[in-house]
C-alpha cells in the first residue's frame, strides 16, 4: 500500500572529482532576442550529473530553469538562442552538433518530460502513435509490430491500466495523471542516460503527484537513469533529489547536497525561499517571512549581485551593488563541492560551522 | 461516426429545402412578369392572361412551388425565354466550365497558401514573412476584374506567351470527347495531350486571377494558425524524441493548424465553384457567371432560380464534407458524438 | 446590522454569535450530454452533494480538495453566480435564495470574490484606477471626487501607489495584479471575501507576500474569508477551520489543529501524506500513502464515495453498502467515515520502516 521514495541513496551527494559524469554543462548561456532588447535568460550555468544521480534545479518563474533545460537539448526556438557554453553528454560536446546529428541524441541519450501533460501530447494522434514514433526513430530494427509491442510494454510499465486497449485512445481520453505517465513512457522508451523532468507534477493534484513521483522514482532506479528535476516545489526536491541547484535571475546561486542545502542554506536567497514556504508539518505562527520586491528584469542586467535589492544581508552594501559575486566553494561542511554565489558566503559558512560546533 | 454523417446529412437537406423556398419566393416577388415577357411587349392583355394560365401563374404559390420542385427533380428546370432553350441544357453546358475554372482556382489558392504559410512561419525569417504578407494584403485589396485585365495585358498583349480572351480552347482546337465536360480531364482521358495543354494554357490566367484573393485570405488564416500551433508543447515533445524538425512540423503542426481553417476552405471552394461574373466576362469564359448575368438582365428568372439552387446545393454539400472531415481529422469531435450516443 | 435570529445558533448549541454565512444542504447538479430536442436525459453530475457549514465573523474558513471536488462550485453558489439545485445559503441572517435581482445586487456588495488567475480577471484595456473604481460605478456609490479618493485609499491598502494606478494590468507582475484584484474586491467594503485559489499561480516568494497581506487586511478590516485552496501547506498556514471535499461532499470538517494533527478521515490522511515536506530530514523518514487510481475512477454505485481508492475501506462490506454520514466525533470534529481515525498510524513516521 505504502511506499517510500526515500530509499535512494541520499549520501550520493556531490563528488569533487570530475570523472565519470554522464552530463557536464559548463558556462551555458542563452538569450531571448526581441526588438525591445535581449533577455539573458541563462547566464553561464554549469552543472554536473553522475550516472544514476538525481539533481534538482529549484527556482521561481523567470529564473531561467526551463530555458536551461531546452538549451541543453538544443530545443530552444527563435527568438531564443544558445550563445555560449559546453554541454558534454557521454563524453562529447552536443552543443556543437548540428540539428541532424542531434536527432540521434535526443530521445536516445537524453530526453525530457514537460510540465503540462495537457498540451505536451498531440491531440489528433493516438497515444500509441506518439510512443511508437520515438521507438521507431531510434530502434528501427523493431519494425512496426515490434514498436507497438514495445509501446504496450512501456504503457504497462508506467502502470496505465488496460494498456493493450488504451494504446489506441487519444490524449483527451486520458486523465492528466495518465497523460503524464505516457510522457514518461515516451521519455524512457529508448533507455536514455539522462532524463530532464521540467516541473513534471506541477499541473497535477497532490494525490496524482505522489503517484507520478513514486512511479518516476521506481523507473529511473530500475534503469539507472540520471535525472535533472526542475521544480519550484521544495518539498519535491527534498523527497527526490541528491543534489540541489538553486537558480535565481539566470544564474545558479547555490548548489549543495540536498540535506546540506535545507539544513544550512548559504545564499540568502535560498534561505529566504526556504522560509517563505508554509510547511505542512509545522503549524506556522505569525506572518510568513516573505522576500520583498520582485526578481530583476534580465533585459537590463545591472552590475553587482542580482539579488542585492531584495537581500536581507546585502541590500545597499557597496560590494554587493557593484561586483558580481564569484562562485565560492562552501568548503568545510557537508559533502564537498558545494558552492554559493554570495559575497557573504565565507562568513555564513563559518557561522554554520560555529553553530554546529556548539551544538555538537 | 455513421451517426455524425447521418445527422449532418439530414441538416443539409433541411438547408437545401430552405434555400429552394427562398429562391422561389424571391423571384415571385420580383417585379418582372414572365407572361408579359413571353408574350412580347405588343401582345394584348388577353394573350398575356392566357399565357399566365398556361404557365400556371394563376395557381396558389404553394402548388406552384411543389410543381417547380417536382419538375426540378425530373430534370425540367424551366425554359429560358431569352435564349429559347431549356434551362437544364444551358446549365449543363456551362456548369462544367465554371467548375473546372473554380477547381483550378481553388487548387492554386490552397496549394499556394500552404506553401506560403510554411515559408512564412517555418524558418521564422521576418523578411520572407513580411514579403508574402504584403503580397497577401495586395491580393485582398485588389478588384479581380482589374487584375484580370492587367495580367491579360502583360501575358497576352505584351509578352504574348499565353492565349487571349478566347474562352476555353483555341479557335481551331476541337473539344475532347465529352465525359466530364471538363476539358483538361476529358483530354487526358482521351489521351489528347495537345488538347490538354491548350486547355491548360487557357485556364492558367483566369484560374490564377480568380484564386488570388482566396489565396490571400487562406494564407493569412493558415499563417496565424501555424504560428499558434508552432508554439504548442507537443511540437517540442516531438522534437525531443529526435524527430527531424520538418517531420515534427509536418506530422504534428500541420494537421492541427489545418483544423481551424477547414470551414473557411470549404466556403471558399463553394464560392469558387459557382463561378465569377467579372472574371468570366474578361476572359470570355463560357461559365455560369455570364449566364446568370444575362439571366438577371433579361429578367429570365428560371435561369436565376436554377442557379440559386445549384449554389445552395454546392455550399451545403461542401459544408457536409467539411463537417465529416472534422470528424475524420479531429478525434475530439468523434468522441464528442459518441458521448451523446 | 443586527440579525433577528442571533439567538438561534444553528446546531452549535452554545451561546455563540450567529455566523456570518451558513450553507445548509447545498446541492448543485450539472447535466451533461443530454439533448432536449431528442428528448434524451443526460448524465446528472452531482458536483456539490449536500454540503453544510457555517463561517463565523472574522474567521477564515478553508475549502480544500483536489480538482473536481466541487470547491469552486460551492463558492459560485454562495455568490449566486450559479443557482443551487437544493439547499439554503444564509448570509448575515438572510436566506439569499428567494431574493430578487436588485436585492441580491445590494447584498453582493457585502460578498466579494478574488479569482486564481490575476491575468484573466483584470480587463487588459482599463487602467488600474478604472478597474478598481468600476464596482463603485456599478453600485452607484459616491460622487466622482469621492470615488477617486476611495480608489487611492484602497490601492494604498494593498500596497499599490497612486502613480502606478494609471498603468494597465499587463505592466504589473502576477503578485501585484493579485493585489489589484484584491483592491477591486475591497473597495465596496465587503464583510465576506471568497478567495478562490488566490496564490496558486504565484511564485513562492510572492505567495508569502500576498498571504501576509491577506492576513493583515483581515485584521484591519475585520474581514471574513472563505478560502478555496488545493495546497494543503497554504491551507494549514492560513485557515482557522476547514472542510475537506471529495467528489462534491464534505469528508471531514474541523479546526486546523485537529485536521492536520489528528485527521479522522482516510482521505485527509492520504492527502496530507502526499504533500512532500520541504525538509529532507523529515521527508526521508516519512511514510507516504500513495492512493490507487484517480478521482475519475469512482463509480456512483452507493456506499462511501471514497471506497475505490480508500486504503482502509476498499475491501470492507459496509463501505460498499452504506454511505457514511458526516457525524460529530469528539469536540465537534466532523468526519464521514465508518472507521474514523483508523488511518492515523500511517500518517506518523513509523520507526519500524527505517532501514
Amino acid at each position: 500500500m505504502s511506499t517510500s521514495v526515500a530509499e535512494h541513496g541520499q549520501g550520493a551527494g556531490l563528488s569533487p572529482e570530475h570523472g565519470g559524469h554522464v552530463l557536464r554543462v559548463a558556462g551555458l548561456q542563452s538569450e531571448f532576442r526581441s526588438r525591445r532588447g535581449t533577455v539573458k535568460a541563462v547566464r553561464a550555468v554549469s552543472l554536473e550529473l553522475e550516472p544514476g544521480q538525481r539533481v534538482g534545479i529549484v527556482g521561481e518563474s523567470g529564473s531561467g530553469k526551463s530555458a536551461f533545460a531546452l538549451s541543453v537539448l538544443g530545443l530552444l526556438e527563435p527568438p531564443g538562442y544558445v550563445v555560449g557554453g559546453e554541454v558534454i553528454l557521454n563524453g562529447r560536446n552536443i552543443a556543437e552538433l548540428d540539428d541532424r546529428q542531434m536527432q540521434t541524441v535526443r530521445g536516445k541519450e537524453i530526453s525530457i518530460v514537460f510540465q503540462d501533460p495537457m498540451s505536451a501530447l498531440n491531440p489528433v494522434k493516438t497515444i500509441g502513435q506518439q510512443i511508437t514514433e520515438t521507438i521507431r526513430k531510434h530502434q528501427p530494427q523493431l519494425g512496426k509490430k515490434g514498436a507497438r509491442a514495445a509501446a504496450i510494454e512501456l504503457l504497462r510499465d508506467v502502470e496505465v491500466p488496460a494498456a493493450g486497449r488504451r494504446i489506441d485512445d487519444y490524449p483527451h481520453q486520458y486523465s492528466g495523471g495518465m497523460r503524464q505517465r505516457v510522457m514518461i513512457a515516451i521519455a524512457l522508451a529508448n533507455q536514455p542516460n539522462v532524463l530532464i523532468a521540467d516541473e513534471p507534477t506541477t499541473a497535477l493534484d497532490v494525490t496524482t503527484q505522489a503517484q507520478v513521483l513514486t512511479l518516476l522514482d521506481r523507473l529511473v532506479t530500475e534503469r539507472g537513469t540520471a535525472v535533472i528535476l526542475i521544480t519550484h516545489n521544495l518539498g519535491i526536491v527534498a523527497q527526490f533529489c541528491d543534489v540541489v541547484y538553486v537558480m535565481y535571475a539566470g544564474r545558479v546561486v547555490e548548489r549543495a547536497a540536498t540535506a546540506d542545502l535545507f539544513a544550512h542554506p548559504v545564499h540568502p536567497y535560498t534561505e529566504a525561499l526556504l522560509r517563505a514556504v508554509p510547511r505542512p508539518d509545522q503549524l506556522a505562527q505569525g506572518p510568513l517571512p516573505s522576500i520583498p520586491g520582485a526578481p530583476p528584469n534580465l533585459a537590463e542586467v545591472a552590475p553587482g549581485c542580482s539579488f542585492e535589492s531584495r537581500c536581507p544581508l546585502g541590500r545597499g552594501h557597496k560590494l554587493c551593488r557593484t561586483e558580481v559575486p564569484v562562485s565560492t566553494a562552501a568548503i568545510g561542511f557537508g559533502s564537498g563541492g558545494a558552492t554559493a554565489e554570495c559575497h557573504f558566503a565565507k562568513e555564513r559558512v563559518a557561522e554554520y560551522l560555529d553553530g554546529d560546533a556548539t551544538t555538537a | 461516426m455513421l451517426k455524425l454523417v447521418l445527422t449532418r446529412t439530414a441538416a443539409s437537406l433541411v438547408a437545401i429545402f430552405g434555400a429552394s423556398i427562398l429562391a422561389f419566393v424571391l423571384l415571385r416577388v420580383a417585379p418582372a412578369d414572365p407572361a408579359r415577357l413571353l408574350a412580347g411587349p405588343f401582345a394584348t392583355e388577353e394573350v398575356v392572361e392566357a399565357q399566365r394560365v398556361a404557365l400556371g401563374l394563376k395557381d396558389s404559390l404553394v402548388s406552384q412551388y411543389f410543381r417547380y420542385i417536382g419538375d426540378f427533380f425530373q430534370g425540367d428546370w424551366g425554359f429560358s425565354f431569352s435564349v429559347g432553350r431549356p434551362v437544364i441544357d444551358q446549365i449543363g453546358s456551362r456548369l462544367p466550365a465554371s467548375i473546372e475554372l473554380g477547381l483550378y482556382a481553388f487548387i492554386f489558392a490552397l496549394v499556394g497558401a500552404v506553401i506560403c504559410a510554411l515559408l512564412a512561419t517555418y524558418r521564422r525569417r521576418r523578411a520572407v514573412d513580411h514579403t508574402i504578407n504584403g503580397f497577401a494584403l495586395f491580393g485582398l485589396g485588389t478588384p479581380p476584374f482589374w487584375l484580370a485585365l492587367i495580367v491579360l495585358l502583360v501575358f497576352f498583349g505584351i509578352l504574348d506567351i499565353l492565349p487571349g480572351p478566347e474562352g476555353r480552347l483555341s479557335p481551331r482546337q476541337e473539344a475532347p470527347p465529352e465525359v466530364t465536360r471538363m476539358y483538361t480531364i476529358d483530354a487526358l482521358l482521351a489521351g489528347q495531350l495537345g488538347t490538354f495543354f491548350d486547355a491548360g494554357k487557357h485556364l492558367l490566367l483566369p484560374a490564377l486571377v480568380l484564386g488570388f484573393a482566396p489565396w490571400a485570405f487562406f494564407f493569412r488564416l493558415l499563417r496565424a494558425s501555424l504560428l499558434e500551433v508552432s508554439g504548442e508543447q507537443y511540437l517540442a515533445t516531438a522534437r525531443s524524441k529526435g524527430i527531424r524538425r520538418w517531420t515534427a512540423f509536418r506530422r504534428h503542426a500541420l494537421p492541427n493548424a489545418f483544423l481551424p481553417t477547414l470551414t473557411a476552405a470549404g466556403l471558399i471552394f463553394a464560392a469558387l465553384l459557382a463561378g465569377s461574373v467579372l472574371v468570366e466576362s474578361v476572359y470570355q469564359w463560357p461559365g455560369l457567371g455570364a449566364l446568370v448575368r444575362d439571366g438577371v438582365i433579361e429578367q429570365d428568372y428560371a435561369v436565376v432560380q436554377a442557379f440559386i439552387l445549384i449554389g445552395a446545393f454546392a455550399y451545403v454539400v461542401v459544408n457536409l464534407v467539411v463537417d465529416i472531415l472534422y470528424g475524420v481529422i479531429d478525434p475530439r469531435t468523434r468522441t464528442g458524438s459518441a458521448v451523446t450516443k | 446590522m443586527s440579525s433577528t435570529e442571533s439567538t438561534q445558533a444553528a446546531g452549535n448549541g452554545h451561546d455563540e454569535p450567529a455566523p456570518l454565512l451558513r450553507v445548509e444542504g447545498l446541492k448543485k447538479d450539472f447535466i451533461s450530454g443530454g439533448s432536449r430536442m431528442l428528448g434524451r436525459a443526460g448524465n446528472v453530475v452531482h458536483a456539490v452533494d449536500d454540503v453544510s457549514f457555517s463561517v463565523a465573523r472574522g474567521e477564515t474558513f478553508g475549502l480544500v480538495g483536489e480538482s473536481g471536488c466541487g470547491k469552486s462550485t460551492v463558492a459560485r453558489c454562495i455568490l449566486r453566480l450559479l443557482e443551487p439545485t437544493a439547499g439554503r445559503i444564509v448570509f448575515d441572517g438572510v436566506d439569499i435564495g428567494p431574493l430578487a435581482a436588485d436585492e441580491m445586487r445590494r447584498l453582493r456588495r457585502r460578498m466579494q470574490i478574488v479569482f486564481q488567475d490575476p491575468f484573466g480577471s483584470l480587463n487588459p484595456r482599463m487602467n488600474v484606477e478604472a478597474i478598481v473604481k468600476e464596482p463603485l460605478v456599478i453600485h452607484r456609490i459616491g460622487e466622482q471626487h469621492e470615488r477617486s479618493n476611495r480608489v487611492i485609499e484602497t490601492l494604498e491598502l494593498v500596497g499599490v501607489t497612486e502613480q502606478q494606478a494609471r498603468r494597465k494590468p499587463h505592466e504589473f507582475s502576477g503578485g501585484q495584479r493579485q493585489r489589484i484584484a484584491l483592491a477591486r474586491a475591497l473597495i465596496l467594503q465587503p464583510d465576506l471575501v471568497i478567495l478562490d485559489e488566490p496564490v496558486s499561480a504565484l511564485d513562492v516568494s510572492i505567495q508569502a507576500q500576498v498571504l501576509n497581506l491577506l492576513r493583515e487586511l483581515q485584521e484591519r478590516l475585520n474581514l471574513t474569508y472563505v478560502f478555496i485552496v488545493h495546497d494543503l501547506a497554504v491551507a494549514e498556514y492560513f485557515c482557522d477551520r476547514l472542510a475537506v471535499l471529495y467528489l462534491g461532499a464534505v469528508m471531514e470538517l474541523t479546526d486546523r489543529e485537529r485536521l492536520f494533527r489528528a485527521p479522522l478521515h482516510p482521505y485527509t490522511g492520504a492527502l496530507l501524506s502526499a504533500v512532500p515536506v520541504p525538509d529532507p530530514a523529515v521527508e526521508r523518514e516519512r511514510e507516504h500513502v500513495v492512493l490507487a487510481g484517480e478521482v475519475s475512477d469512482e463509480l456512483a454505485t452507493g456506499g462511501c464515495r471514497f471506497k475505490a481508492r480508500c486504503p482502509i475501506g476498499r475491501d470492507r462490506d459496509i463501505c460498499g453498502e452504506e454511505e457514511p454520514a458526516l457525524i460529530a466525533h469528539e469536540s465537534g470534529h466532523l468526519a464521514a467515515c465508518h472507521f474514523p481515525g483508523e488511518l492515523h498510524w500511517l500518517v506518523e513516521p513509523s520507526a519500524s520502516e527505517e532501514s
